[in-house]
């Protein structure tokens, strides 16, 4: 009896657990500390921004709403203006794209890339932008 | 056979891990094919022009379903909204404005407010309310020329 791809399924496999461990060490938190996550996930209120932290985050935001009449594709709409919005306006689109519940697959990835804390920053250099 | 299923088992458990592992990374700032190909299903292309008369008119009758106008909530030209959560609309590209409502109209975007007022519009009316706040003046601009 043959058996399928002995050599290859134990390269996998071992090169697969060496990055199962790795991944392991990487994500198990000090026992001492409790999970941040969790924490902010308790929390309700969102953190206070930091503009100046804000503003080297929007580096990527310029990418589209950057240039000025750039359309986004099928549709085709005008990406918006975002500059002066409130920061709570601003900081609940971006966690509305975060969950999903608003939908565009750019910005849902770009939030998604976003924790709590980089999105109060975001929103409060936005707001703060003068015209 | 139960030992070779045990390692596929590993093995994709093995992968799951790793791809969780990478995801989260660096997103392109570009809409990319994939968001072309399957990011939106309505368009605003296919409205008719908005007149900026109609939609100044409308924007100052109440909606049925909230006994609000728009400029109840958003303020003058869309301009000061009574509320911090509400957007500023003065000034804003028309057709995103217009994409907004559809939106709010077709149950693809959600707010308890919004999606009342927008699910019996025309797309006549959307146009016009669209083309009316864009044409006000603004409070907003792009990321255009920052320091």
């Amino acid at each position: 009896m043959t058996r399928p791809f002995p050599i290859a399924a134990c390269l996998a496999l071992a090169t697969l657990s060496f990055a199962v461990l790795a991944q392991t060490e990487a994500t198990t938190p000090p026992a001492t500390e409790p999970a941040p996550a969790a924490a902010a996930e308790a929390t309700p209120a969102m953190p206070t921004g930091s503009a100046e932290r804000g503003r080297q985050l929007t580096y990527t935001c310029q990418g589209c709403h950057g240039v000025t009449g750039y359309k986004n594709a099928y549709p085709n709409y005008h990406v918006p203006r975002i500059g002066g919005q409130s920061a709570q306006y601003l900081t609940n689109a971006l966690t509305e794209y975060r969950k999903g519940a608003r939908k565009h697959p750019t910005m849902q990835a770009q939030a998604q890339s976003f924790s709590e804390q980089d999105i109060a920053d975001i929103a409060a250099y936005l707001s703060e932008m003068k015209q | 056979m139960t030992i070779f299923s045990a390692s596929r088992l590993a093995i994709a458990l093995a992968a799951a891990l790793v791809l969780a592992g990478c995801s989260g990374g660096d997103t392109p700032a570009e809409h990319s094919s994939a968001d072309r190909a399957e990011g939106h299903t309505k368009s605003s292309a296919g409205l008719p022009a908005g007149h900026i008369d109609a939609g100044e008119k409308l924007a100052h009758v109440k909606g049925k379903a909230t006994g609000q106008a728009c400029v109840d909530c958003h303020g003058a030209d869309g301009n000061a909204p009574i509320d911090p959560t509400y957007p500023k609309l003065g000034g804003q590209y028309y057709d995103y404005l217009a994409h907004s409502l559809e939106m709010y109209r077709d149950g693809d975007r959600e707010h308890a407010l919004m999606s009342q007022q927008a699910k019996d519009l025309t797309d006549q009316q959307i146009a016009d309310l669209a083309a009316y706040f864009g044409s006000r003046p603004t409070h907003l601009r792009d990321l255009h020329g920052l320091p």
